[in-house]
């Protein structure tokens, strides 16, 4: 096969000598799950949960707008779309997604892992404080900690689960919704208002390492993207920090009741 | 100056390994490890018994060959600096100093402080190679290279392939190694035609023995010649350029 780069020289020809066997690629092992696969996929889930944790903060900071008017969004949430959609349409799909979401980022990331240790064999490397190794480290535990943290919360504000949930937990109806009263009555039990906060620490820590990791998995370049990506995950999970966690804060300190 | 070494010693593959301590005493502060090695070496001999097997070639910081991690930090104390250049200095008089192979999992230790690095080989072998014939030598101003990019690519083209961000990298991963390989082919008009069956089989060679990166970036903090990390970005960025484009 010929290739003919501008060069006016003679045509270029590909001239691969054999090699000996270990050394062919065919030989090898190809992984059906490649490790850059997986990075991408958790790449991309990643971002498609960081997106919808920026929709979540805009809603949830309607909670300072007023019980009214952050019920009314709730109960909107809801119905968005009817009469062409049915009832929950919207709200269906994001949660298909997002679970799906949340399924492949943690299989890729256990897959990773395993992988990871394995490659490392028996001696440890001893971390030298290395560009973000402490948010590598940790990214395992904040992830799992995050997954406990949604499944608590689902129990909590969404089913309603007891004793997760606070004992005057209202379901939704079809004509209004009580996410603001929920809310308080959840908040105003000092150790749920701790879970939220100490879990939006760990979140932001999460996203912030993660929104970084990003650029490099799908492939981005250089120094000063990198300062510039390492700024937008920080300020990403800055936002998501103080804005949720100011809500428990607020409710524990009356400002919201 | 006196040090108090302790070194792994292990007789072969199939030997579980231990560390042995030994005093060395006379030492000049500008003596590299290796010439250390060298002194301690002479000492056993003379006493009878089995010098301490390590790799080293070039001593002048441009092979590769030497690799040994001193106090759990690939090469030495000294950033960026391969063991061979490492100087005594470092380490104040009466220290104690442990010294053992570069490890990790990929690079399974054949005697004392001699490691098998043929993983990194065989990625090379992969694609790490120009492999056309170029015909008859083009004109000079035919294909033009600025000469920024030419530094950007020797950047890339310094990696010497000692193992050392392997070692460092808390999932084993050679991928700072393979990005600074793949990387300074790509930036070249001629190695470039070859870029995405290069990065299909190098990143493929690479997956086999090695891990994951998690952008720990401990590698960059133990390189010898300072290659940055956007040889990560890189990487990734042709293995997924590969998916999108015709392979030759």
């Amino acid at each position: 096969m010929s290739v003919t780069p501008d060069t006016g020289a003679t045509p270029v020809t590909l001239n691969k000598p054999e090699l000996p066997p270990q050394f062919r690629v065919s030989a090898r092992r190809q992984k059906r799950l490649p490790n850059w696969g997986l990075k991408a996929v958790m790449a991309i889930t990643g971002v498609i949960g960081a997106l919808f944790l920026a929709m979540h903060l805009f809603g949830n900071l309607k909670v300072y707008t007023g019980a009214e008017h952050f019920n009314k969004y709730a109960y909107w949430l809801r119905h968005v779309g009817e009469p062409l959609l049915p009832a929950n349409a919207v709200v269906w799909v994001l949660r298909v997604v997002l679970a799906g979401c949340i399924v492949l980022h943690i299989v890729s990331a256990a897959i990773l892992w395993v992988r990871g240790r394995k490659a490392r064999g028996k001696f440890s490397a001893k971390r030298r404080g290395g560009l973000r190794s402490f948010e590598a480290t940790l990214m395992p535990l904040t992830g799992i900690c995050i997954a406990l943290f949604v499944v608590f919360h689902i129990a909590d504000l969404t089913l309603g689960v007891q004793p997760l949930a606070s004992e005057t937990f209202q379901e939704p109806t079809d004509t209004a919704a009580f996410a603001y009263q929920n809310l308080i009555a959840s908040f105003s039990r000092p150790w749920s208002a701790a879970i939220y906060i100490v879990m939006m620490v760990l979140l932001s820590i999460h996203v912030s390492h993660g929104l970084y990791t990003v650029v490099s998995d799908l492939g981005a370049l250089g120094k000063r993207l990198r300062a510039v990506l390492i700024t937008i995950g920080g300020a990403t999970a800055v936002f998501i920090l103080l804005g949720n966690a100011s809500i428990p804060i607020a409710v524990l300190i009356g400002v919201l009741s | 100056m006196k040090l108090t070494l302790q070194i792994w010693r292990q007789a072969g593959d199939t030997d579980s390994g231990h560390y042995e301590t030994f005093e060395v005493d006379q030492l000049d502060a500008g003596m590299s490890i290796l010439e250390m090695l060298d002194r301690l070496n002479e000492q056993l001999l003379h006493e009878g018994k089995e010098a301490i097997a390590y790799d080293s070639e070039c001593r002048e910081s441009i092979c590769g060959t030497c690799g040994i991690n001193v106090n759990g930090r690939p090469h030495g104390p000294q950033p960026h600096v391969t063991s061979c250049m490492q100087r005594l200095r470092s380490f104040h008089d009466g220290a104690t100093v442990r010294i053992e192979p570069l490890r990790a999992g990929a690079f399974p230790v054949k005697k004392d402080l001699v490691t098998d690095r043929g993983g990194l080989d065989r990625i090379i072998a992969a694609g790490g190679t120009v492999s056309l014939m170029a015909g008859t030598a083009p004109d000079s101003d035919a294909i033009s290279v600025g000469h920024d990019q030419v530094e950007r690519a020797l950047d890339f083209a310094a990696c010497i392939g000692c193992g050392a961000c392997v070692s460092a990298c808390p999932n084993g991963a050679a991928v700072l190694f393979t990005g600074a390989k793949i990387t300074h082919l790509t930036m070249l008009p001629i190695p470039a035609i070859e870029r995405n069956e290069r990065a299909t089989y190098m990143v493929a060679a690479m997956e086999d023995e090695f891990g994951p990166c998690s952008l720990y970036g401990e590698c960059v903090l133990v390189c010898p010649q300072n290659v940055p990390l956007s040889a990560i970005g890189s990487l990734n960025k042709e293995r997924l350029r590969s998916l999108f484009h015709p392979r030759i």
